[in-house]
């Protein structure tokens, strides 16, 4: 392999590791916010009387 | 029976997922003047399809938000959910737009930016949802649905001069691979089935995540009704 080639399979590398980075962080944060307000709700429909 | 409908959707997303990436990457050829980096391509441009589609979801919402807040509460908090859900799924897609493009930019061209017409009007859009979403989230009092929801109207003007934008000027970007010149965009037979492969992945990929989206933006709206409530009943 050359050295071009080389880096085009970096680059290419690169730019899929960030697309999943991105799109796997941005799931995981949406995850815990739902897991965050479902507990929250269930916290106010039991909540201190 | 709804849980076990999304378990069979996301197992159908994953798999369009895998599949999609080995078209991409083992099954369509080297393209001939940018070799492997080309690959990169199979990534960028459906997601940036797929943040117009949903930016048009969020202008849709919008536009019901506006149209129902005076006669149905009920009909303007869901398309306001979508409106929220829309624009944010659509800034994650046209974040990997605006990184993707000038990785493989920096070796198609040498260089990682130009301010040519496609690449600004992306960037200008990009920056006009960003500030939609830090409105929806700093902002407070009963005004800021309706101020996001016209904010997000003017926004949306920019979808289609960012589509039109390698039509009408000349520039660093390459022509429209769809609906250009007869010269321009993909030929290979092999190259489409890979590129239409992941445009369905990413489709599939970006409603489940939308869906998700609403969700968590409805729950939301209901935690923050109830709390109004309680204050009141106080």
């Amino acid at each position: 392999m050359n050295q071009i080639a080389i880096l085009n399979h970096q680059f290419v590398v690169a730019a899929y590791v960030i697309t999943w980075v991105i799109q796997l962080g941005y799931l995981a944060w949406l995850g815990l916010r739902w897991r965050a307000q479902k507990r929250y709700a269930a916290r106010q429909d039991h909540g201190p009387r | 029976m709804k849980k076990i409908a999304i378990s069979i959707y996301a197992a159908i997303t994953v798999a369009l997922m895998i599949w999609g990436f080995y078209q991409a990457i083992y099954v369509a050829p080297d393209e001939k003047t940018m070799h492997e980096v080309q690959r990169i391509f199979y990534y960028h441009v459906p997601s940036a399809m797929v943040a117009f589609l949903f930016f048009a979801i969020s202008l849709a919402g919008s536009i019901g938000y506006l149209a129902f807040r005076h006669s149905s509460d009920v009909k303007a908090q869901i398309s306001d959910a979508w409106a929220l859900a829309g624009a944010e799924v659509g800034v994650v897609f046209c974040t990997v737009v605006l990184i993707t493009g000038p990785i493989w930019g920096r070796r198609a061209w040498g260089i990682w930016w130009a301010w040519d017409a496609r690449l600004t009007t992306t960037l200008v859009l990009w920056l006009i949802y960003v500030s939609y979403l830090l409105l929806r989230r700093f902002a407070a009092g009963p005004q800021v649905q309706t101020l996001a929801a016209v904010l997000n109207i003017f926004g949306a003007l920019d979808v289609p001069i960012v589509y039109m934008s390698n039509r009408w000027w000349v520039g660093q970007h390459p022509r429209p691979v769809f609906g250009g010149d007869p010269d321009s965009g993909i030929k290979d037979p092999a190259m489409l089935h890979a590129f239409g492969w992941n445009v369905l992945a990413w489709l599939a990929w970006g409603l489940l995540i939308l869906i998700l989206r609403y969700v968590v933006e409805r729950q939301h709206q209901k935690i923050a009704a109830q709390e109004a409530q309680n204050a009141l009943d106080a």
